[in-house]
């Protein structure tokens, strides 16, 4: 091979190489991008629930509204918890329960009680976006799930009041959607696993439709949450996050 | 040779008072003993087959027949409708009174925390055969149909700082596996016998549970009491099999005692407790025994003479036999009417385990009232006087091996 062909070939390799290099994301970026791409200025949905276990299949149904990373409050519309809210602020979960004359407030181990006896938890409906927060990652590598092309992350807990001590997450490359997690213990014992199971595209974003929870500590359970409508960046009242709403 | 044996032995016993008198004591101390502990027993047998049938199981219970399986999960939604359950069972044969409950788990909120609790939905109009709940209510009243009311148990109202009409958000799971909350206001406070049910339960209108939990017109359970004459079993039977043929229901219905395993336990624990009565018979016994042993010992001469006056072995040891037989008499009815007295005054005052049963989850009540019974009295009498005497029995066959020309050298 003549010199010219090989100094050619080795610029060629180089310059293949670089940019990868100098555009490649930490876990943090790819963390940041991820809450990023599911937080709104505003958003309401309406969606269901539905769990199976041994006793068979629930549905519930619900409209939700969010603003930011913090404040979200899910109001249930089906007939058996018709008028329950959860309202969630940046330091507290309350719930309200129509026949109770006070909040319910939610803190610590409460905020892990399951909601309507499915596989989601106070803190799974209600989670701040704000990971980074409260865990430090690893990226791991890449895997294909479902077909796509993931970053494989590691998250690992600052502090003792999260609910997953350690997450691990599949976040896909071109859309920073979560295709899949498992939640594990401090030591490794796996609580959940979440998959998406169908997607869908809000302005401009790739936000999952369908997700199937499962809770590892129960025993022929599921849940699949599915969201119906969404409308992001819409008005929201001002005080629609505040206590005095709640029990409007 | 004539003689008049009996006669003969009773007079013995006062050659050596004081030693015969030592005898008998040891003998009515495990009589009085066993009489106070089997009269405990009893008292407990039947106070804990009073608040079982009570406040727990009914003489019969009838509940979704997959209930027992998941219980754990507490499964509400395994109910029973109870328009079409109770007026078939209410008509059945042999059912005196019947009554429906609720049972659920409760957390009572309270400044920011949840506490544990035990609700129970009732029917007080029916639970009148059941529960006297008028006599329990120590301060206000029952609640009503309809109201968003609870009566409270009194431990428990005082361990929460609750009063008469504070108000108390119930926060539990429904029928529908989902959650719910509701406000009470305490209208009763409650002092219930068993320290468990003070310490933990509440007790609101039925319609209310239901309408809380989500089970419009379905009970968890239904409760029976059997007319007399009917034995609980064949009752639990026949209406198991009733509401097979007339609703196509599976239930799980059951008799009381088939129900409580804590009950089987205490009926084995009788039977242990008798045999450590007759061990405690048998020690006493040994005092019975040294004594007439050393009687033999000291009337080695007069058994010799006796022998030589031509006395047969065998009459020989029906004297000492005789002579240690009285002594268990009189041992034994001493002890008898001393525990007569010692029961009878703890059914006067009880027997006071507030303490000691304060965090044990037992039906029995903390206050327990021994109760005379003759037919135990009669028994632990009885039952003295046969394992005292057979011990003396050993030592009195001695009596009969003894050579006279041995026996003479004492002389």
């Amino acid at each position: 091979m003549s010199k010219p062909v090989v100094k050619l070939l080795l610029t060629l390799s180089l310059l293949c190489i670089i940019p990868s290099f100098l555009f490649a994301l930490t876990g943090e970026e790819v963390i940041q991008k991820m809450d990023e791409m599911a937080t709104f200025e505003t958003s309401v949905s309406t969606g269901s629930i539905k769990t199976t276990d041994r006793f068979g299949t629930k549905i519930s149904t619900f409209k939700a509204w969010a603003r930011g990373a913090s404040d979200s409050l899910i109001e249930f519309t089906s007939t058996a918890e018709r008028g329950q809210k959860i309202l969630r602020t940046q330091s507290s979960l309350y719930l309200f329960y129509p026949d109770a004359e006070e909040l319910i407030r939610l803190q610590g181990a409460a905020l892990r009680q399951s909601v309507l006896g499915s596989d989601l938890s106070y803190e799974d409906m209600t989670e701040e976006k704000n990971t980074l927060d409260s865990y430090t990652v690893v990226l791991e590598g890449s895997e294909i799930v479902n077909g796509h092309d993931c970053h494989v992350l590691t998250l690992t807990a600052k502090k003792r009041t999260v609910a997953y001590p350690v997450q691990k997450i599949w976040v896909d490359k071109q859309t920073y959607l979560v295709w899949k997690a498992e939640y594990s213990t401090a030591q490794k014992r796996l609580l959940k696993v979440m998959e998406v199971l169908s997607t869908v595209e809000v302005a401009g974003r790739t936000l999952p439709s369908e997700t199937k929870i499962e809770d590892k500590m129960k025993r022929d359970s599921a849940t699949w949450m599915t969201l119906d409508s969404l409308e992001v960046n819409v008005p929201l009242g001002a005080n629609i996050f505040s206590l005095e709403n709640l029990t409007w | 040779m004539t003689i008049k044996l009996p006669a003969v032995a009773f007079r013995n016993i006062f050659r050596n008072f004081r030693r015969s008198m030592l005898s008998a004591i040891a003998i009515a101390v495990s009589a009085m003993a066993i009489m106070a502990l089997l009269a405990l027993l009893e008292a407990m047998e039947s106070d804990m087959a009073t608040n079982l049938v009570s406040y727990y199981t009914g003489e019969v219970r009838i509940r979704h027949e997959s209930f027992e399986q998941y219980e754990r999960y507490n499964p509400l939604h395994l109910s029973l409708d109870m328009d079409e359950v109770l007026p078939l069972v209410e008509k059945q044969e042999g059912v005196r009174a019947a009554t429906e409950r609720i049972n659920f788990p409760a957390n009572l909120y309270l400044n920011g925390k949840n506490n544990a609790a035990l609700g129970v939905g009732v029917d007080f109009a029916s639970e009148e055969a059941f529960i006297d709940f008028p006599s329990l209510v120590k301060e206000g009243r029952l609640p009503t149909e309809g109201s968003n009311e609870m009566l409270i148990g009194a431990l428990l109202a005082r361990d929460l700082h609750l009063n008469l009409g504070d108000k108390v958000t119930v926060l539990t799971s429904t029928a529908l596996r989902g959650s719910n909350a509701m406000t009470f206001q305490i209208v009763g406070i409650a002092s219930f016998p068993v320290g468990g049910l003070n310490a933990k339960v509440l007790y609101v209108p039925l319609d209310r549970a239901q309408y809380l939990l989500r089970m419009e017109g379905q009970v968890q359970e239904i409760l029976l009491l059997t007319e007399d004459g009917y034995k609980e079993r064949d009752v639990a039977a026949s209406v198991k099999e009733l509401l097979q043929t007339e609703l196509s229901l599976q239930t799980e219905t059951k008799a009381w005692k088939d129900l409580n395993a804590m009950y089987s336990l205490l009926s084995i624990a009788k039977f242990i407790y008798y045999v450590m009565g007759a061990i405690f018979f048998l020690l006493g016994s040994t005092v019975i025994i040294n004594t007439t042993m050393m009687v033999i010992y000291e009337r080695m001469r007069e058994i010799g003479t006796l022998g030589a006056l031509g006395m047969q072995g065998k009459e020989l040891t029906r004297l000492f036999l005789l002579e240690g037989s009285f002594i268990s008499i009189i041992g034994s009815t001493l002890g008898t009417i001393a525990g007569l007295i010692i029961v009878f005054i703890l059914s006067k005052v009880g027997l006071n385990f507030t303490e000691a049963m304060s965090g044990v989850d037992m039906e029995i009540s903390s206050i327990l009232y021994p109760q005379v019974n003759f037919f135990i009295a009669l028994f632990v009498w009885v039952y003295a006087i046969i394992i005292a005497s057979l011990s003396t029995l050993i030592p009195s066959r001695r009596a009969s091996k003894i050579q006279i020309v041995e026996a003479l050298r004492y002389v």
